[in-house]
């Protein structure tokens, strides 16, 4: 009974949320659809880093690689954009899958440098194929639609966005996902009850890199110019706020993290470019005193004033 | 032919030898105790056993088959499950979600209100139903050595391996638990490797004792020729 009402409020609010951009102005959409980029973004670094515990300094990089390979693709071949968003997300696949089984046999720390020098990597890579690239000049792209329309890509963002959670929403709830907190609990543990952690955590960061890629991918062609701001690590730790301080391996987490500092970023945007640093500051405090975020903050509220009247109401 | 057998075990941490050239068998169906002095190894020789450690030297068989080498999960698979002598749960899980986690890496395929309904079984089995939802870290230190029995026999081992399960309790605690563990013995059909630092708990449960003593196998027997041996009170109890 309580979950049907509970289906019945998340449709309400997902088709108040799609009927939205009808009330806004074109400024407005950009940041819903930017921030629908950022949802995705957080949302499939919080599987990774959230529910297995595997902190990743290269999500930018995978969003960059989809974006990139579905760029060039376009320019350099002529390919369809929408067949350029599949490669680019199998693309972030295989880079995810290839890392994976490269340094998640040495477990925790060994993947946050790996990651962090892939992103290094990239960057070199991305600025000196001036050629292919155009280094930071940017890469001029076609976009996904023949007539540009923000609202068109509002719903395109908004189902990827969807389709992105949904797939999140599946694993953490299937088996695998009792799998992936195990093996964040306690590794050593999880193994002796016959989890194959290396598995769990390759498969994790795979379906985790595959979903920046398509989100990278999407990006590109809704900005229409591919710089290597998307794959930078202002981008990286700007998704790591979000996710961090809207709650850190919670489902809802990372949405209101990623609407709520988007949207705050626009509005003190005006004082400079130091969000990023400021954001990232108040993610080390809410991470040090609160680490499920947001999200934790009001649990443990609700779960307080559940008590207090369990207790009033009791003789 | 023994259900476990290790040939030669060796296993040095530096230059410490933990384990030191040691042979040993468990057979089927039987409580094999395995006691010693702190530091003699035990839980070394247990983790060497399912995969947690490799050995430096030896092999160790189950059924027949060369188990030394493989990773900790595939010997959970083969059939054999342990507990820790200090308790890791998955602290932030609730009971039945750490009984789970054994459950679906035994069986893939299960759907979840069957996984739920299973591992309520094994929690009922150890006397923790009513703590079913409640998370692993808010358990005192006896129900956390009782969860991890639930979490062991939910991966349907063949063999069963106690590290220390009795710490905390009192005598009268103690003579449950031991009446526990052969019941749970003779209703599965389990065999049952159990170090223990009570020596009246291991003497009354097991048909076979081993004693490690500074990495080395000091004697093996029956319990009663075991206690009696001036080896065994000279290790335990020094000049
Ligand atoms: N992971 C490890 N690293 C270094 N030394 C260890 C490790 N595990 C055990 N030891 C050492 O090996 C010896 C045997 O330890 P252990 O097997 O825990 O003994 P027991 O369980 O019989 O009390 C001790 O000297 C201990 O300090
Ligand atoms: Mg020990």
């Amino acid at each position: 009974m309580k979950a049907i009402a509970k289906r019945w409020w998340l449709g309400a609010a997902v088709a108040a949320f799609a009927a939205l951009p009808w009330t806004l102005g074109v400024y407005h959409q950009h940041i819903l659809i930017v921030s629908l980029f950022y949802v995705m973004m957080a949302a499939s670094w919080n599987l990774l880093a959230g529910y297995t515990g595997q902190v990743s300094f290269g999500h930018a990089a995978f969003a960059g690689i989809g974006a990139y390979a579905s760029g060039i693709l376009a320019v350099k071949a002529g390919v369809n954009p929408w067949i350029g968003v599949a490669a680019g997300t199998l693309l972030a696949a295989v880079f995810g899958f290839l890392l994976g089984i490269l340094c998640l046999k040495l477990g925790g720390i060994y993947l946050s440098l790996t990651t962090l020098g892939f992103s290094e990597i990239l960057h070199i890579v991305i600025n000196n194929e001036y050629e292919i690239t155009r280094g930071t000049m940017g890469l001029q792209v076609p976009g996904l639609i023949a007539e540009y329309s923000k609202l068109a890509y509002f719903y395109i963002f908004l189902a990827a966005a969807l389709v992105t959670l949904a797939v999140v929403h599946r694993l953490i709830h299937a088996n695998i996902g009792l799998n992936f907190r195990a093996v964040q609990n306690d590794e050593r543990a999880a193994a002796a009850l016959g989890v194959d952690v290396v598995r769990v955590r390759v498969l994790a960061f795979t379906v985790s890199s595959a979903l920046a890629g398509m989100a990278g991918a999407l990006y590109g062609h809704y900005l229409l110019l591919i710089t290597p701001q998307i794959p930078s690590l202002d981008q990286q730790f700007l998704v790591l706020s979000m996710t961090v301080i809207g709650g850190l391996g919670s489902f809802a987490g990372p949405i209101i993290g990623a609407f709520g500092l988007e949207i705050l970023s626009e509005y003190i945007r005006a004082y400079g470019e130091y969000h990023v640093l400021a954001f990232g500051l108040v993610a080390l405090i809410v991470a040090r005193f609160a680490p499920r975020g947001v999200v934790g903050i009001w649990n443990g509220w609700r779960a307080r004033r559940d008590l207090a009247r369990a207790a009033g109401a009791a003789p | 032919m023994a259900l476990l057998e290790g040939h030669g075990v060796s296993r040095a941490f530096g230059g410490v030898r933990a384990l030191d050239g040691v042979d040993f068998a468990v057979e089927a169906g039987t409580i094999v105790g395995l006691i010693g002095p702190n530091g003699a190894g035990k839980t070394t020789l247990f983790n060497i056993v399912a995969g947690a450690l490799a050995p430096s030297q030896g092999t160790v068989r189950f059924d027949g088959r060369q188990i030394s080498g493989l990773p900790a999960y595939r010997i959970c698979r083969r059939g054999i499950a342990r507990t820790f002598q200090v308790t890791r749960p998955f602290g932030e899980m609730t009971c039945l979600e750490n009984v789970a986690v054994g459950i679906i890496n035994r069986h893939p395929a299960l759907g979840q209100s069957e996984w739920q309904d299973r591992a309520a079984g094994f929690l009922a089995e150890v006397g923790l139903e009513a703590q079913a939802r409640t998370a692993a870290k808010h358990l005192n230190v006896i129900q956390k050595k009782r969860l991890e029995i639930a979490r062991a026999l939910a991966t349907e081992p063949r063999l069963l391996m106690l590290d220390e399960v009795l710490g905390g309790l009192n005598t009268q605690e103690i003579q449950e638990a031991v009446g526990f563990i052969r019941e749970l013995r003779d209703r599965r059909g389990l065999t049952v490797f159990w170090i223990e630092h009570v020596m009246g708990a291991i003497m009354q449960a097991a048909e076979k004792v081993l004693v490690l003593d500074q990495g080395t196998l000091l004697m093996e027997g029956p319990p009663a020729a075991v206690v009696s041996d001036p080896r065994v009170v000279h290790a335990y109890l020094g000049d």
